[in-house]
């Protein structure tokens, strides 16, 4: 039998008179995991933990202020740890899903390692030049592992370089030309993974990305909105509006209702911006919260046609 | 969603678990797998909780900047006026496509009725209990999977905010415990629990996700001090509570991983018991570990991406505002870590010699 979901179970249960035990039965074949997904479960909890206990203790103790130690044996330290993880993540009869969790491990060792050396050269802990570091040379590493959630925490490195780089160097930026350039580096992302990745990225990797660029976009164009004019505005706009053009086609065609609502909802906020911009008297908030649930209702009741759409091509 | 055939299907293999004939309604079933108004994408849930939400938020600025919010009377008579016509509109068309509209409509209502009754200078206490009362009669009323979710968080709220009101701080080990042992209930029991009837059935789903987001706050309570003035003295009721349910959790997994020797039952509870022994004192880590081992046990994803998010949030937390120095959490975590790296191995060269068998 195909795939019963529970929403199924529930359905017929109600319009007929199967027993608590006969569903009792169904759902454990049907929807519970079973001793395989269980046993994998438990492995991958425990190698994450311990992972992630590990790297969380190596960076306290390395957080600790060592002042007898001599400069020498702390970096050397940090890289043992780090030599040795990396080649425990050769080794060649642990399985791939594990390689890449031990691979992790070591990228964020990496951090630990420029931390140890700003600790030493006083460089500061939150300095961009810092996250510079640690993002450059974690690169290959994350292009030769094609594992998620690594490519979930270089962006995030990438994120916060570009970020910490606005507030420390660049201060004259302005918040929408930041915002813009965020929304630029997750939306490529996004989009060449979408394009190379092929469907080997899991979704909510994607997802992730999406909803992050889309809220960028949004962030910037209502800051836009309440700000002076300026030109760095109007590109945002203009690269936006392609995009998430972009977004609902893709969407439409993988049939996918996440880009069909995150893309309408980030419009829906954008025009109550441009509404309370043109006038915050009561009666414009009437008219905004009045605009929401309409526009939101009409989103819905599209997703809805075109979800049922979708079943009836299937 | 399903067509004709899919459904066709599904019904023979239902019949074929049962011994004996069963009744279907097929004409309600197709009927209901047409309209199938509690089961949308999870993006359309969020949009109109968001939706109702943010509407919600745009005319509470109507209200305050037209000076609406002095009337006592007209308040509570609006807000009684913006429930019921939520829930009546839930009642006479079951459409998923109202629900933005119904839900804002029902969060209004309570604002305006929680103005109304503060102008009159009603207690805090009564406040609460009036909407607990209201919360519950909706949700036997109208089971909208939106409504009921929002109904559960609102009673969550109103039962929080009792205790608040009333310094009995201690309570919420209570309150988590009484939480953390239904949500148990509720995941174990779920064939008991959608077939007692259609109005349990139709509750389940939007149940089960409040209760999970009503642990959780008051998890937050316990988790992160500093919010509430919560003694440390009566910690360990929830931590008992939450742990023996995980140790209850494991025992039942032994039949369906099919472990039968006492000696690797005990040293299985060992293990358990001495591996949140260390988080007795923060309560909120085991619930994460309860909703999340709850969550995968039946296959609820949602569930589980919630307990995977809060319980590295809980920790993290927990190993902030732990007393010690750096250096001293460092090696508690060192040797935690290579514990479970050890469990890995251990049982990896377990799983891998059992197969070979």
């Amino acid at each position: 039998m195909k795939n019963i979901q529970r929403e199924d179970i529930q359905i017929i249960s109600r319009h007929s008179d199967l027993t608590e035990k006969g569903i009792d039965r169904v759902l454990k074949v049907n929807v519970y995991n079973n001793k395989e997904s269980w046993q994998k479960f438990f492995r991958l909890f425990n190698i994450s933990l311990g992972v992630g206990f590990t790297v969380a203790g190596i960076v306290f103790f390395f957080a600790y202020n060592w002042a007898d130690l001599h400069k020498f044996v702390k970096i050397g330290l940090t890289q043992g740890v780090l030599i040795a993880t990396t080649i425990a993540a050769l080794l060649p009869k642990i399985n791939d899903n594990i390689r890449n969790v031990i691979l992790t491990g070591a990228s964020v060792l990496v951090g630990v390692l420029f931390a140890v050396f700003g600790q030493i050269y006083q460089t500061g802990a939150n300095a961009y030049d810092f996250f510079l570091a640690w993002t450059v040379f974690v690169t290959i590493w994350v292009l030769v592992s094609k594992f998620s959630p690594l490519w979930l925490l270089y962006l995030v490195l990438i994120n916060t370089t570009f970020i910490l780089y606005s507030q420390q160097v660049a201060k004259d930026w302005s918040e929408v030309f930041i915002c813009f350039l965020l929304f630029i580096i997750n939306a490529a992302v996004l989009i060449s993974t979408i394009y190379f990745g092929k469907k080997k990225t899991p979704n909510w990797f994607l997802n992730t990305v999406a909803l992050a660029s889309a809220s960028y976009a949004t962030i910037g164009i209502v800051i836009g909105i309440f700000d002076k004019h300026q030109t760095t505005f109007a590109i945002l706009i203009l690269i936006t509006a392609p995009v998430f053009a972009l977004g609902i086609w893709h969407g439409l065609k993988t049939k996918s209702s996440f880009y069909l609502s995150v893309i309408p909802f980030s419009l829906i906020i954008i025009v109550s911006a441009l509404l309370i911009k043109i006038s915050d008297g009561e009666m414009m908030f009437l008219l905004v919260s009045l605009f929401i649930i309409g526009s939101a209702t009409l989103t819905i009741k599209n997703l809805i046609d075109f979800q049922k759409k979708w079943t009836n091509e299937k | 969603m399903r067509n004709k055939e899919d459904i066709k299907e599904l019904l023979d293999y239902f019949q074929n678990t049962e011994d004996n004939p069963l009744k279907f309604d097929e004409e309600a079933i197709f009927s209901a797998y047409q309209k199938n108004s509690d089961n949308q994408s999870l993006p359309i849930k969020i949009l109109s909780v968001f939706g109702g939400v943010l509407a919600s938020l745009a005319f509470l600025g109507f209200l305050f900047i037209a000076g609406l919010y002095t009337s006592d009377l007209g308040l509570l008579v609006f807000g009684g006026i913006f429930i019921a016509v939520s829930i009546w509109i839930n009642k006479k068309y079951d459409r998923i496509i109202i629900d933005t509209v119904s839900v804002s409509s029902f969060i209004i209502g309570f604002i305006l009725i929680g103005f109304g009754l503060g102008q009159l200078k009603v207690n805090e206490d009564i406040i609460s209990i009036i909407f607990i009362i209201i919360a519950f009669s909706s949700l036997s009323i109208v089971q909208n999977y939106i409504l009921s979710f929002v109904s559960v968080l609102i009673i969550n709220g109103s039962i929080l905010t009792l205790i608040i009101s009333n310094n009995a701080y201690n309570l919420i080990h209570f309150h988590v415990s009484v939480l953390a042992l239904t949500i148990v209930l509720f995941f174990v029991k779920e064939a008991k629990i959608i077939t007692i009837n259609k109005t349990f059935s139709k509750l389940y789903n939007p149940i089960r996700i409040g209760l999970i987001f009503s642990l959780l706050s008051g998890l937050v309570f316990l988790g992160k001090r500093g919010i509430l003035p919560v003694s440390t003295d009566y910690i360990w009721i929830s931590s008992i509570i939450i742990i023996s349910s995980i140790v209850y959790l494991i025992s039942t997994l032994f039949n369906l991983l099919h472990i039968i020797e006492s000696k690797h039952k005990i040293s299985i509870y060992i293990f358990t018991l001495l591996t949140l022994l260390p988080t007795a004192l923060s309560p909120a880590i085991s619930g994460a570990i309860l909703i999340i081992l709850l969550s995968f046990m039946v296959n609820y994803k949602t569930g589980l991406a919630i307990g995977i998010i809060s319980f590295i949030y809980f920790i993290s937390q927990y190993y902030y505002d732990l007393n010690f120095t750096l250096l001293t959490k460092s090696i508690l975590l060192f040797l935690s870590g290579i514990l479970f790296i050890g469990l890995y191995l251990f049982t990896h060269k377990k799983l891998t010699s059992n197969e070979k068998v």
